[in-house]
């Protein structure tokens, strides 16, 4: 662009600074004003919505502040942002149709049909990959982490996150070949070690082993990776959560080859994750879970549903499913976010946790005796446990 | 060796062949220049000896390879044909290809793959025209889609569909080969015709893909996302890197100084990274779909290295056809129009397609990076159905060749547009 003269020159630099900041001055004052009209909606929806709130919270972006508002965003935009897993057998992975399906996703469904009063108004986020989860969460990309993930203090104490009630619980296991002659861990000196990176999972191997004062070897990769090198005998022992390790051992021809050792080294609570300060939310996810859990208890079933709203068999049940009992009021539960039907929707929508567990994982991952069974109802009275019961599924009372 | 035909005995071969009829001019060798007239085992033979067997050391390296080789290939039958459960694929071919994409929109899908394959058999029958490899090419492709939806129950109408598409890309070719390719009024008109197609065609796609119904970018997904982020790219990276590339050469220092900025810092950082901020920034400052976020992103990325592809070349025209652009009168967006850029572009066309490519791999970052499936990402998903655990090896293999194939035809077109274009030759 060869122009006659320097002041020429000059006019074009000058008009094109110009230009630029004019652009960009546009640009953002019609970013805010998009903002602040949003913000003018989201207040007038709420409004109508939501009498008895106060006025609403603005989104606070450092986490300190109070913002207890994803109820309410989840209800104006009428989907729930579900961030799952899209790569975990059983749990969270896609049919051959497309569709995200799996354990964590039938509690997504449930807390849509809660909440939004449809179990399909979800968006499956893909939160894959284990090092941007929680950064979804944070950042409001999601409104509820479903994949898989453990409760622990430091993630609890340390992150944006908040978890709800554990939807399933597992522990650190091992595998190895039945001909390894390896029966625990004490046997494992020098043996090479195929562990998940990046995970709770490498660090409590880790653990151990400085514990029992042994030398192991670790092969690490993501999750289907060190499970195929274990199958491919790249090394002698895999470790990771005991359902993920019996569930990749289950589907196999050589299935016999493999034993799963009994011994445990960590609790794995696997929990729906929300964002710190959100107590309403947090709520509301919780007692969807705790609601399944007792729907199974008192045996309230997604084909029965209907007909034990529509004539309960005592208060409890019309309290669960908040219908009046007899001639009298519905009980209140006590909660100002949703309506007293909620638990009802869930279960109508996708069953009671045991009808859960037995569609997703069935007999892949055995229910019975294991922490994922109900608890035994209290006092004690057998020492072995029937089918079912054993666990520490615990409900927690509605009243 | 002992499977060679043996030697025919020398009165039985052939004689010198007399030269050709009614006064056409063949050229006849001297005896001693004939082996080619031989018959072909002789040849044959003669080829292994001197190339194969033509020392010990040299029989004892054919041997080794040859066993090599043998193995190679006996493993991949084995593979392919007896231990490989290929269900995993045809099982999940709509998840792989289309994933969340809507059923009831599917014919959105096949109507793009259409346009997209007449367009490709008109730019063919425009500027080239297909060899024996080209029908072979898509014979092998065709049948191997086909094969893939005659399985685990078979989709007659996509069959049919795709062989319509294939269809359209003949029609095409039919349409634009019979033009007489002497310049003319008429080739020339047919030239701009498919020429200004080929440069909407992208936007038509998208257009058919999206507009209406009850579809949206957030749709896109498996294979078509690959399909769609990679051209998006490509064509965005140019768009965006033609003015870089003249505005980085420009002499006004604030334009240079931008340019040069822009180029800089965007190949300074991986595209990894530039997809992280479009995960987490530009959330906040342009919003919209994350999606279309990583569009702008491949575009903006590819962009900087276009710009530089493109200002190698333009410093690679010689000075003289700046001057004779000027001697003849044209001014500086004329010569710039008429005698740069359509060197410049001929000249950078081979880096060029190394970075489309290049892209079309990269396009399965977002599954890495970003909460979006492509390809590789259902891959993952189709393993972790409980029933094709192990079958990951099978998933993987077949996204390999799928990327192969599309990255092998990228370069065949790129290859028969630069004959075309005369480059290499001045």
């Amino acid at each position: 662009m060869r122009l006659p003269s320097l002041k020429g020159r000059r006019l074009v630099s000058a008009l094109l600074f110009a230009g630029a900041a004019l652009v960009a001055g546009a640009v953002i004052g019609a970013c805010t004003s998009d903002e602040e009209d949003q913000q003018a909606q989201a207040t007038d929806q709420q409004q109508q919505v939501m009498q008895q709130q106060d006025q609403p919270q603005p989104r606070a972006q450092a986490s300190g502040e109070p913002r207890g508002d994803t109820i309410q965003l989840v209800m104006d935009r009428g989907t729930l942002k579900c961030g799952v897993k899209q790569t975990q057998p059983l749990f969270g992975f896609r049919d051959d149709q497309g569709n995200v399906t799996g354990f964590d996703i039938e509690f997504c469904k449930a807390i849509a049909a809660a909440v939004l009063k449809d179990a399909d108004a979800v968006e499956y986020v893909d939160a894959s990959d284990a090092s941007t989860r929680f950064e979804l969460l944070a950042d409001g990309q999601i409104d509820i982490l479903i994949r898989t993930t453990t409760i622990t203090s430091s993630r609890d104490m340390e992150l944006d996150v908040d978890f709800a009630q554990t939807t399933f619980y597992t522990g650190q296991g091992f595998a190895v070949r039945k001909d390894s002659g390896i029966n625990s861990t004490s046997d494992m000196a020098n043996a090479a070690i195929c562990v998940q990176t990046g995970t709770t999972t490498e660090q409590n191997v880790a653990d151990h082993f400085t514990d029992i004062g042994l030398d192991y070897e670790p092969t690490g990769g993501l999750s289907q990776d060190v499970a195929a090198a274990f199958f491919e005998g790249r090394c002698d022992v895999l470790t990771a959560d005991a359902s993920d390790l019996a569930s990749r051992i289950v589907v196999r021809d050589d299935a016999d080859d493999y034993k799963i050792l009994p011994q445990i080294i960590s609790k794995e609570p696997l929990a729906p994750g929300v964002r710190d300060y959100d107590s309403d939310w947090k709520d509301v996810v919780n007692w969807v879970v705790h609601g399944l859990l007792r729907a199974e208890e008192i045996g309230i079933t997604q084909a029965n549903v209907a007909a034990m709203a529509a004539n309960p068999p005592n208060t409890e049940v019309a309290r669960l499913l908040g219908v009046p009992f007899g001639d009298g009021e519905v009980a209140a539960l006590g909660f100002d976010v949703v309506d007293a039907q909620f638990i009802q929707r869930a279960i109508a929508a996708v069953g009671n946790y045991g009808e859960i567990y037995d569609r997703e994982i069935g007999n892949a991952i055995p229910r019975d005796c294991t922490l994922n069974a109900l608890a035994r109802p209290l006092p004690a009275e057998a020492v072995d446990c029937g089918p079912g019961e054993g666990g520490i599924m615990y409900a927690l009372p509605y009243r | 060796m002992s499977e060679l035909p043996p030697i025919p005995p020398p009165e039985q071969r052939p004689l010198p062949p007399v030269p050709g009829a009614a006064g056409q001019r063949r050229i006849v060798l001297p005896p001693h220049r004939q082996r080619a007239r031989r018959p072909r085992s002789v040849r044959a033979r003669e080829w292994v000896r001197k190339n194969l067997f033509n020392s010990p050391g040299g029989t004892l390296l054919t041997i080794v390879a040859g066993a090599i080789m043998a193995a190679i290939v006996f493993g991949l039958i084995v593979f392919v044909f007896f231990s490989a459960n290929w269900e995993v694929i045809t099982h999940n071919r709509w998840l792989l290809f289309a994933g969340g994409f809507p059923h009831e929109e599917a014919w959105r899908l096949w109507v793009s793959i259409a346009v997209v394959f007449a367009l490709i058999g008109a730019a063919y029958g425009t500027w080239s025209s297909f060899g024996r490899r080209d029908h072979l090419f898509v014979l092998l492709v065709g049948g191997f889609v086909i094969f893939l939806m005659a399985h685990g129950g078979a989709a007659i109408w996509s069959t049919i569909y795709f062989l319509i598409a294939i269809g359209c890309m003949y029609l095409g070719y039919a349409l634009t080969i019979w033009m007489p390719r002497e310049t003319s009024t008429l080739r020339t008109v047919q030239q701009r015709i498919v020429g200004g197609l080929l440069a909407i065609s992208l936007p038509i796609v998208l257009v058919i893909l999206l507009v209406g119904g009850e579809v949206g970018p957030r749709h896109l997904d498996g294979f078509v996302l690959n399909l769609i982020l990679a051209p998006v790219g490509i064509v965005g990276g140019i768009v965006i890197g033609i003015p870089l590339a003249l505005g980085r050469a420009s002499r006004l220092r604030t334009i240079s100084l931008t340019c040069t900025a822009y180029i800089e810092i965007v190949r300074g950082a991986p595209l990894l990274g530039w997809l992280f901020v479009a995960l987490f920034i530009l959330d906040d400052i342009i919003g919209g779909d994350l999606i279309i976020r990583a569009m702008v992103v491949m575009a903006v990325f590819t962009g900087a290295y276009m710009a530089e592809y493109i200002r190698g070349a333009l410093q690679a025209l010689p000075r003289g056809q700046y001057e004779a652009a000027q001697a003849v009168g044209l001014n500086q967006t004329q010569s710039t129009r008429l005698i740069i850029m359509p060197q410049a572009l001929r000249i950078s066309i081979p880096p060029m397609v190394g970075q489309a490519i290049s892209i079309w791999k990269d396009t399965t970052l977002v599954t890495v990076i970003l909460p979006l499936r492509e390809l590789k990402g259902n891959a993952d998903s189709a393993i972790a159905q409980f029933e094709f655990t192990p079958d990951r090896i099978e998933a993987y293999v077949f996204v390999a060749v799928i990327f192969w194939i599309v990255a092998f035809a990228m370069s065949r077109i790129s290859q028969r547009v630069e004959r075309a274009q005369g480059i290499g030759e001045r």
